[in-house]
């Protein structure tokens, strides 16, 4: 984690509301995971007094450039939307915990609900590069909202459903899991509350439905002895996601951004953003 | 037409260097071995957590002092999320009071904090006066802890903390019997949340306390407009940030002009103007603390700034400006220099 200046290279509103911007800062780019993020000043202290979290969406080691995708939901969104290439915007990161794929991992599956794409998105390319395949499953309320394939490399399978059926399938998202749930080695998913609670139920009762036998090791590190919330526990969970809550310093000094955790309390900006499904005490669906 | 300036050749002041201004303060004067900070620029509890989660951005050991998370006896899980939220030129959190609970937090961080130059100053919280009693006994004589600030005004949990400081004779009580059970340097935190501080704080003087640090957060509270409900999970929350400045600064002039004892102000403190009013207003020194999310390196450069700007108008110590806008003939609180002594 560092204090740093990002200078803004392109921003461009990829859909109604939502923008992509890419940034130059090479120390960042080079030490960040796939499911970290950048704690982004605003300019004017005066009013707004908070950072803002961004996920990040890309990342180009070879040019030292990382972007994020955010829909404007405030002034600070909106001020960021309205900065010109050649800004120096002040951000500390990268912080959180990465996703963990498993090394005997081959088959990637990402689940992003709206604006939970900027959660996975860059997951894809880091399991592209390790060879893993990736099949993306997206979900919008209609056509107007679906992540274009244009920003997605060519390999990723890309699936999408929508609310209204007017792009691809009709229906939530996690309509979409079933028949994928099988061929994936692990899964990654990024989203609305409610949608990561339903994917959580879904992932309990995978084994099941699968027949999966869980084989552990006779001696040594049994799976209990990994501790909640280690990067081992996470590497071991089928589904992994990415959670978002308000948040006050990043860092794990102020407690403001904690979820339900089924030990206690646990702080997004640190434990998280990534956690395994299993650490999380989902609300029950209202 | 043009105008030429007049240079005047003003009467060289002796040149004087930011370094040597003298920063230090004594934040329990009345108390052997005092409480000396080697500046008057401290990181407000709650806003910090122990000290050691921005130790990679910040250079925690050239502070004046850490004021850690609140600590109360048994663990506490705190509030319901979500439970922080902006507003307009400050924000609202309703932590509740998480934390581990003082013996862990004396295993987990009293070693860290007794190898630093900086004071750690360990808040602590209660629901009843045996529960302060028994948490600043088990911090009593443990290394590392340079002092307690009392919150008994933290406005959100249920039942405790706040009623103690919204009576006079309640904040006394609670004082001086933490008084009895420690000698370590005691700074109580006032609430802005009650009718006339001055009384209270004259009551915590006369029990016994140190130094007075003013404000805690203003109770409000933010509204869900979609979902049509409260939106921090505990409904009430602390309001913090530049919104509440003045605000504390008329406490800090209240004060000032009630107590002897040094005045600690924190409330929206983020650049150094916010600095020297309080200091004017009556303060020894100030906290900073919301304004450490959006930039967590101005304490360390206030300290810097505050010498520099001392330099400029040829002050030997910053604390010739201690109550400088105090209205005069009043007695100034009693502050005297000391190096800090680990």
């Amino acid at each position: 984690m560092r204090l740093l200046d990002a200078e803004l290279l392109a921003s461009r509103e990829i859909l109604p509301g939502q923008w992509l911007q890419d940034y130059h800062a090479p120390w960042l780019a080079g030490g960040c995971r796939a499911g970290q993020f950048v704690h982004v000043r605003t300019p004017d202290y005066s009013g707004l007094v908070l950072r803002r979290p961004f996920s990040v969406n890309t990342v180009d080691r070879a040019t030292g450039t990382f972007s994020i995708h955010f829909r404007i939901t405030g002034q600070g969104s909106a001020w960021m939307a309205r900065a010109r290439p050649g800004e120096q915007l002040a951000m500390l990161g990268p912080l959180g915990r990465p996703f963990e794929v498993a090394p005997s991992t081959r088959h990637v599956l990402l689940i992003a609900g709206g604006l939970g794409m900027a959660g996975v998105r860059a997951l894809a390319d880091e399991a592209l590069q390790a060879g893993r395949r990736v099949t993306l499953l997206f979900g919008a309320a209609s056509a107007a909202q679906v992540y274009p394939t244009s920003l997605l490399p060519d390999e990723v399978e890309y699936v999408v459903a929508t609310d209204d059926g007017s792009l691809g399938q009709r229906g939530y998202v996690t309509d979409l899991v079933p028949d994928f749930e099988a061929w994936a080695d692990q899964a990654f998913a990024c989203g609305p509350q409610p949608m990561l609670a339903a994917l959580a139920g879904l992932a309990r009762g995978r084994d099941t439905r699968l027949g999966v036998a869980r084989l552990r090791r006779k001696r040594g590190r049994a799976h209990a002895a990994a501790s909640s919330g280690s990067a081992q526990a996470r590497r071991r969970a089928w589904l992994q996601v990415s959670m978002e809550q308000n948040m006050g310093c990043a860092v794990g000094a102020c407690l403001g951004c904690v979820v339900h955790g089924v030990d206690g309390p646990v702080r997004v900006c640190r434990e998280g953003p990534v956690f395994a499904a299993d650490e999380i005490a989902w609300e029950p669906a209202s | 037409m043009k105008r030429t300036q007049q240079v005047t050749a003003s009467q060289p002041r002796p040149a004087l260097q930011p370094s040597d201004v003298d920063l230090s303060i004594d934040l329990a004067p009345g108390r052997p071995g005092g409480l000396g900070l080697r500046n008057p620029i401290l990181v407000a509890s709650g806003t910090f957590g122990y000290g050691i989660e921005y130790r990679e951005v910040v250079d925690v050991q050239r502070l004046g002092g850490i004021c850690c998370k609140g600590t109360t006896l048994r663990a506490r899980f705190g509030n319901e999320p979500p439970r922080v939220t902006e507003t307009p030129a400050g924000m609202l959190n309703s932590i509740g009071l998480q934390n581990p609970g003082v013996d862990a937090v004396i295993e987990k961080y009293a070693a860290q904090w007794a190898t630093w130059h900086v004071p750690v100053i360990v808040n602590v919280a209660g629901e009843s006066i045996e529960d302060y009693v028994e948490v600043v006994r088990r911090l009593d004589g443990v290394p590392g802890v340079a002092g307690i600030e009392l919150n008994i005004s933290c406005p959100n949990v249920g039942n405790g903390g706040l009623q103690f400081a919204v009576d006079r004779e309640a904040a006394g009580a609670v004082t001086a019997a933490v008084r009895r059970a420690t000698d370590l340097p005691l700074m109580v935190k006032l609430s802005p949340n009650v009718a006339d501080v001055r009384a209270i704080a004259k009551a915590i003087e006369a029990a016994g306390a140190d130094a007075i640090s003013a404000i805690n957060t203003l109770s409000g509270m933010a509204l869900d407009r979609v979902r049509r409900r409260p939106l921090l999970g505990n409904t009430y929350g602390g309001l913090s940030g530049p919104a509440i400045r003045p605000v504390a600064l008329r406490i800090v002039y209240e004060v000032a002009q009630t107590v002897r004892i040094p005045i600690v102000a924190v409330g929206g403190v983020s650049a150094l103007d916010d600095v020297l009013d309080f200091l004017l207003a009556g303060a020894s020194a100030v906290q900073v603390g919301t304004a450490l999310f959006a930039d967590p390196g101005l304490p360390v450069r206030l300290i810097g700034e505050l010498a520099a700007w001392c330099a400029g108008q040829g002050l030997g110590s910053f604390r010739e400006l201690i109550g400088g806008a105090l209205p005069a003939g009043r007695d100034r609180p009693s502050v005297k220099g000391a190096e800090y002594r680990p």
